[in-house]
């Protein structure tokens, strides 16, 4: 053992980690699902090495099916960990090195992957939608398989991100997230995806440098980054100043990923000009794993410490808040397909975000299953963009006006997933709205409804106008940027409806039908030891329930009966009602220089409520 | 353990900040990018450091000679080997949008532009 001379250590009772020696390599009983734990990570890394060796014969065809059978391999996987998980944690200290092997109780040098039920459930959903991106990305690449062996680098990435529970390690996955993300978002090589590539770069490296320090600090103070033995140095230490900068870096990383405001600008440039299956993988998932992994670390790491928490329940909400109204105007001011849709992913991150702030068992089981059902509806309506930046080569919804009547089965996709998205009760979303709902304060829920109804409208304005050629004079989106784009034409539409189709489906689960697990895992997720608590009984709020839709309804009819502004005052008007939106698409400025700006802004503001 | 370190770490990650935020090339963002990057080295170096003592290398030392924390060391190692892959995927991408737009100038160069 090195002496580890540069480094503080607190002596802490030890009983929890003495249970699980058994983990340890030596002679001791590995179950199946610990054995099986690393496997999720290795399979696709595998088959993506594997790849790269034969890519110069092989078909596409043929990576794309062993990309698509590992994907649910991995979902299968992380299925049955999950499942595991709930009778029992499942731990894997990787070369046998526990905390016992260490001989120094309090010292915990070894690195572990921990499938809790909601890690290793929200994994299994990575794969699941790896594997309707993969099947609706069919034909879309050919050129020697790189498309394919990103995307499994990405799956691997994203399902370490989930199941690690170490915090350096977290940053590799992150940073292994973010590497195959910027290609990918370059793959295309066209001028749009090469400058949005670009901005997303600069902001995630940045993000990841805030992110390192973070560590390092974090490392600092407790001398270890296994995230049990941080959470209970943390405990033991109390307030302290190191800690808390430690905190505010990693939050600002996280929350640069999951593009909360003001750190949220690159987004809606990468997720507009990236191919369309991997749009569908950035909005459905990426993002909003960087919340999750954010409430897992407050609710492990940081649930005792005082100044931490009150940042999180304060800030956060408000930050989640301004993200959701933000989000919802600027999407509804867009007529780029794509750039829509992304503004409506950060609309929704925000709604989630609030859900992550409460730190409560309740909010975080709505959290996650918004996390599936948000991914879902939005995996879908990227699709549908994707068919038409394919078979219409166009994503601008003016500029596409009545041309896609013949594709019309999209178009009923479009408009369900609208729906959906709008608040439509039925289905994942909605009762997820509803479980993170009933803590929020008036102020919270009214700006909730307002960005679910904006987004939903938007979409369902965008779907009228193309696929039914049903349109007023249009609005804010005029003046919206707009690009000449589309993705490789000769594929087959049945194929990419189908997974459209399939994602939609998904989305109309009964929320019913995964409450009960979600709410054991959660309590699991933050380690509250009351496994058999029955979640609480809540009333549903009508009014919240059957509000949004009736708003998204009433925006899209309104958007369908706009007249052109033809005399004095109905023009003032209209520029009146133009000047916000003008002013948000002038923040919303592209140049990557802005964004930085605006990131230190708000890692200053962090810093200030935190100090203060 | 000097503050001198972590004074100059922020100062780094300062500078290069307001590079970035002020360039007008993208190849020189890139430069201000890896300054910022170099300024988490040094914390994390600092961090790790204990004064008088050595290398964490143990073959020709008894076990328990005092020794820098291998740990954070370990930290910076890996993410120089990111960072160089992020900057070489950053420069790659400076050249294709040279090839396209015939400029690196940030401030001339949005992924989707205004309609009219």
């Amino acid at each position: 053992m090195p002496a580890q001379a540069g480094i503080r250590l607190r002596e802490t009772p030890d009983s929890r980690f003495r249970g699980n020696e058994r983990n340890g390599s030596r002679g001791s009983i590995v179950t199946i699902a610990q054995a099986l734990l690393p496997v999720p990570v290795l399979l696709p890394l595998a088959v993506a090495t594997a790849l790269l060796a034969v890519a110069h014969w092989l078909p596409t065809a043929v990576s794309n099916v062993l990309g698509i059978i590992t994907a649910l391999l991995v979902m299968l996987l992380c299925g049955y960990l999950a499942r595991e998980a709930l009778d029992g944690q499942v731990l894997q200290w990787f070369g046998g090195w526990t905390p016992a092997s260490s001989q120094r109780p309090g010292v915990v040098l070894g690195i572990s992957f921990l499938a809790d039920p909601a890690s290793a459930a929200v994994a299994a959903y990575v794969g699941f939608m790896f594997a309707a991106a993969l099947l609706f990305a069919f034909g879309y690449a050919e050129t020697r398989s790189h498309f394919q062996i990103l995307m499994l680098l990405f799956l691997a990435a994203m399902v370490g991100f989930c199941l690690t529970h170490d915090l350096f390690n977290m940053f590799v996955w992150f940073e292994l997230m973010s590497v195959a993300g910027f290609a990918l978002t370059a793959y295309p090589l066209g001028k749009s995806s090469l400058e949005g590539a670009f901005n997303f770069t600069i902001i995630n490296a940045l993000g990841s440098f805030m992110m390192l320090t973070g560590v390092g600090l974090l490392y600092a103070r407790t001398g270890t980054l296994d995230f049990t033995q941080m959470g209970r140095v943390v405990t033991a230490s109390g307030a302290d100043a190191v800690i808390g900068a430690g905190f505010c870096l990693i939050a600002a990383a996280l929350l640069t990923k999951a593009a909360i405001v003001p750190f949220h600008m690159w987004l809606s440039d990468a997720h507009a000009v990236a191919p369309s299956p991997v749009s569908v993988i950035f909005s459905g998932i990426m993002v909003s794993v960087a919340l999750f992994a954010l409430g897992k670390i407050v609710a492990q790491i940081f649930i005792h410490d005082g100044a931490v928490m009150m940042l999180v329940r304060t800030l956060f909400v408000w930050l989640g808040t301004a993200t959701a109204i933000v989000g919802g105007l600027m999407a509804w001011a867009q007529r780029h397909l794509k750039r829509l849709l992304a503004f409506s992913t950060i609309a929704h991150l925000g709604i989630m975000l609030i859900g992550v702030a409460a730190v409560a068992p309740a909010a975080m089981a709505g959290f996650v299953l918004y996390l599936f059902g948000h991914g879902l509806i939005k995996g879908a309506l990227f699709m549908v963009a994707g068919i038409l930046l394919s078979l219409r080569a166009s994503g601008d919804e003016i500029v596409l006006y009545r041309k896609a009547r013949d594709l019309w089965p999209a178009g009923v996709a479009m408009a369900i997933g609208g729906l959906l998205l709008g608040g439509l009760p039925y289905g994942l979303l909605h009762r997820a709205t509803d479980t993170i709902d009933p803590s929020a304060a008036p102020l919270i829920t009214a700006a909730i409804v307002l960005s679910t109804a904006l987004t939903g409208a938007a979409v369902l304005r965008a779907a009228a106008r193309i696929f039914a050629g049903w349109s007023g004079a249009p609005g804010p989106e005029i003046s919206a940027p707009t690009e000449r784009d589309h993705e490789k034409d000769d594929r087959p539409f049945w194929l990419m409806l189908m997974s459209c189709a399939l994602l939609l489906a998904v989305a109309f689960t009964p929320g019913t039908a995964v409450e009960t697990f979600l709410s054991q895992a959660t309590l699991r997720l933050m380690d509250i030891q009351a496994p058999n608590v029955p979640p609480p009984e809540r009333q549903p709020n009508a009014l919240v329930s059957y509000l949004p839709i009736a708003l998204t309804i009433g925006l899209f009819v309104l958007s369908l009966f706009r007249q052109r502004a033809t005399t004095a005052l109905s023009r003032r008007l209209f520029h009146a009602e133009l000047l916000p939106f003008r002013a948000l698409q002038f923040v919303h400025s592209g140049i990557v220089s802005d964004y930085v700006a605006w990131m230190m802004l708000g890692l200053a503001a962090l810093a200030l409520v935190i100090g203060w | 353990m000097s503050i001198l370190p972590w004074l100059t770490a922020a100062w780094l990650f300062g500078i290069g900040v307001y590079g970035v935020v002020t360039s007008r090339h993208y190849v020189h963002l890139i430069g201000c990018l890896t300054v910022c990057q170099s300024a988490t080295y040094l914390l994390l170096l600092s961090i790790g450091y204990w004064w008088g003592a050595g290398p964490p290398i143990f073959y020709d030392h008894p076990p328990g000679t005092p020794a820098v924390d291998p740990v954070l060391q370990a930290l910076v190692l890996t993410d120089i080997v990111v960072g160089a892959a992020v900057t070489a995927l950053l420069l790659v991408i400076a050249l294709q949008v040279h090839k396209r737009r015939g400029t690196l100038d940030p401030q001339s160069l949005r992924p989707l532009r205004p309609s009219q």
